[in-house]
């Protein structure tokens, strides 16, 4: 049954030491003030010079779909 | 008068052990992205240590992390992360999950990259200049499933390993092998070594539910 199975995934991560792991959380925020590259809408930006998916790269990738 | 209603935004606490899986994609999103600041090695230089009685692994490679990050400096962090990841020509150790995966430049893994982080409601960021198969992309669209974010909550778990095993698994047991391997790493062979425990734990419990 999914419940159990849940249970079971969260048994496993908590004896890992993951649910004691508050360790990492302090790290993280002190590394997030850096913006990362996904998790964000898009606009391509045309003035961009270095790599963007633009329509035309967008377009690009189209073709190469098996 | 008529009550007005507005919709009451419910954000429910993650639990520990998930928040503590979508710091780890953070952190290690962010070590990738670009080489860590006086204020991250500080910040892990001073972090607790993860329980020994735990996943052995983890905890041994986290203390090393912690271990490193304290002998470090910024400077130097700046140096490794170009000699391992930048340079002209072939980069001594490749960011891209398509270089282990043996990308064809047919079906590479870009297109499907960009096509699930859309069904998920996500895209890379505008300003962002590196293409969708860089490991701190992955793992930060990883984050945002695990522990919600840009304007989503959390994914359930078999959104996240759809996820996770079509675009983050098939590469990255090689990525970090090849970045525990290379002759530039030092401070990065710590990242590896967390990333080659805590990468096996989340594939072992994808299998779970």
């Amino acid at each position: 049954m999914k419940t159990t199975k849940s249970t079971d995934r969260r048994k496993f991560l908590l004896a890992a030491g993951l649910g004691s792991a508050g360790a990492v959380a302090a790290v993280a925020t002190a590394g997030n003030k850096v913006k990362l590259p996904a998790a964000e809408a898009a606009a391509p930006d045309p003035k961009a010079t270095a790599y963007r998916a633009s329509a035309h790269i967008l377009k690009y990738y189209k073709t190469t779909e098996v | 008068m008529d009550a007005v209603l507005s919709p009451v935004a419910l954000k429910r606490a993650l639990p520990p052990e998930e928040a503590a899986r979508g710091d780890f994609y953070a952190l290690f999103a962010r070590l990738l992205h670009n080489a860590p600041d006086a204020e991250l090695l500080g910040a892990i230089a001073s972090a607790a240590s993860i329980p020994a009685e735990g996943n052995a692994a983890l905890a041994a490679a986290w203390r090393g992390l912690v271990d490193a990050s304290s002998a470090m400096d910024a400077d130097a962090g700046l140096e490794e992360y170009e000699a391992l990841f930048a340079g002209v020509g072939k980069a001594a150790v490749s960011l891209y999950a398509g270089f282990y995966c043996g990308a064809p430049s047919i079906d590479h893994p870009r297109v499907r990259i960009q096509g699930d982080l859309a069904a998920l409601g996500l895209a890379i960021r505008a300003s962002a200049t590196e293409p969708e198969d860089h490991f701190a992309g992955l793992f930060d669209a990883m984050r945002v499933l695990v522990a919600g974010g840009a304007a989503r909550a959390p994914a359930g778990v078999a959104e996240q390993r759809k996820f996770f095993q079509a675009h983050v698994e098939p590469g990255v047991a090689k990525f970090l092998d090849a970045l525990a391997r290379a002759r530039q790493a030092n401070y990065y062979r710590q990242v590896a070594a967390v990333g080659a425990a805590f990468f096996a734990l989340e594939s072992e419990s994808f299998q779970l539910d």
